[in-house]
């Protein structure tokens, strides 16, 4: 995945929904190029900017995410390889267990049935 | 991540050795519709449960890395620890207890034979109750025995 695939994906983790017209507005590009540059229009370095300072906004709100990141990097200098994979591990359980409970799609039964 | 979660866990002990449809997997493992539904189709998609469109039943043929990852030591490891942190966690009927306690080698020898009486009074227990108890409704119940210098020495090397 590209820098700017990485920044754009994550844009849309933070901000699941929101239209084009509200993408526009927050990163101050204009709407037609938003549109470009989530269908792989190469990004401009001030337009990657804009982004990243719309995830950091997003981010800041939430101040636990300053303090874990800070706790991560002193953690990467001073844990051993195997205690950091205990944390990766223990992040990504909690990860997975949310991810279940985010999405759903609706079984189809009676479809199911008849197939 | 390594191994199974502690959702995906709880829908393979729910269907066991059965053939069940959705609402029966719910049923057994109490779990909220899209949470029960999700954790389903990501376990299809894995291989661990295979599935006629309606029903669904554990994969019989299970490579030896998926089993690895059902009873490998590092996937029951990260799973008991869910279910202890959860449990520390639990706000309603919390019934947790841990203690530093003096002990001298003779009580500890019949601290030793009181657990296993308590192991073996809930084999018999659950054998009992296994058939008509849903896993849902199953009780998590833990217990161990440790020397605070030993673990804190655990804690500081970080094991």
């Amino acid at each position: 995945m590209t820098l700017q695939e990485k920044t754009l994906h994550r844009y849309r983790q933070l901000y699941p929904n929101q239209p084009l017209r509200e993408i526009s507005a927050r990163t101050g590009i204009q709407i037609t190029r938003v549109f470009r540059l989530f269908n792989g229009k190469i990004m401009k370095v001030g337009e990657l900017e804009a982004f990243e300072s719309a995830i950091n906004e997003k981010i800041a709100e939430n101040p636990s995410f300053a303090k874990l990141s800070s706790v991560v990097e002193e953690a990467s200098t001073i844990l051993t390889n195997e205690e950091l994979a205990k944390i990766a591990e223990y992040v990504a359980r909690k990860v997975s267990a949310k991810t279940f409970g985010r999405f759903y799609i609706k079984p189809n039964y009676e479809s199911a049935i008849i197939a | 991540m390594k191994g199974l979660s502690s959702l995906e866990r709880i829908i393979l002990e729910s269907i066991g050795k059965q053939v069940l449809n959705f609402e029966e997997i719910q049923n057994q493992s109490g779990l909220h519709e899209n949470v029960c539904f999700n954790v389903i189709q990501a376990l299809v998609i894995r291989g661990f449960i295979s599935t006629d469109g309606a029903r669904y039943r554990i994969s019989e043929k299970l490579s030896p890395l998926m089993v690895e990852e059902i009873n490998g030591k590092e996937a029951k490891e990260a799973e008991y620890l869910e279910l202890m942190e959860a449990l520390v966690a639990q706000k309603d009927n919390r019934v947790f207890r841990l203690q530093k306690v003096a002990m001298d080698s003779r009580d500890e020898k019949i601290f030793i034979a009181m657990l296993s009486n308590l192991e073996s009074f809930l084999a018999d227990a659950h054998k009992k109750a296994q058939g008509t108890v849903p896993v849902k409704e199953r009780k998590v119940i833990f217990w161990g025995l440790g020397e605070v210098n030993q673990l804190m020495n655990q804690i500081v090397a970080g094991n």
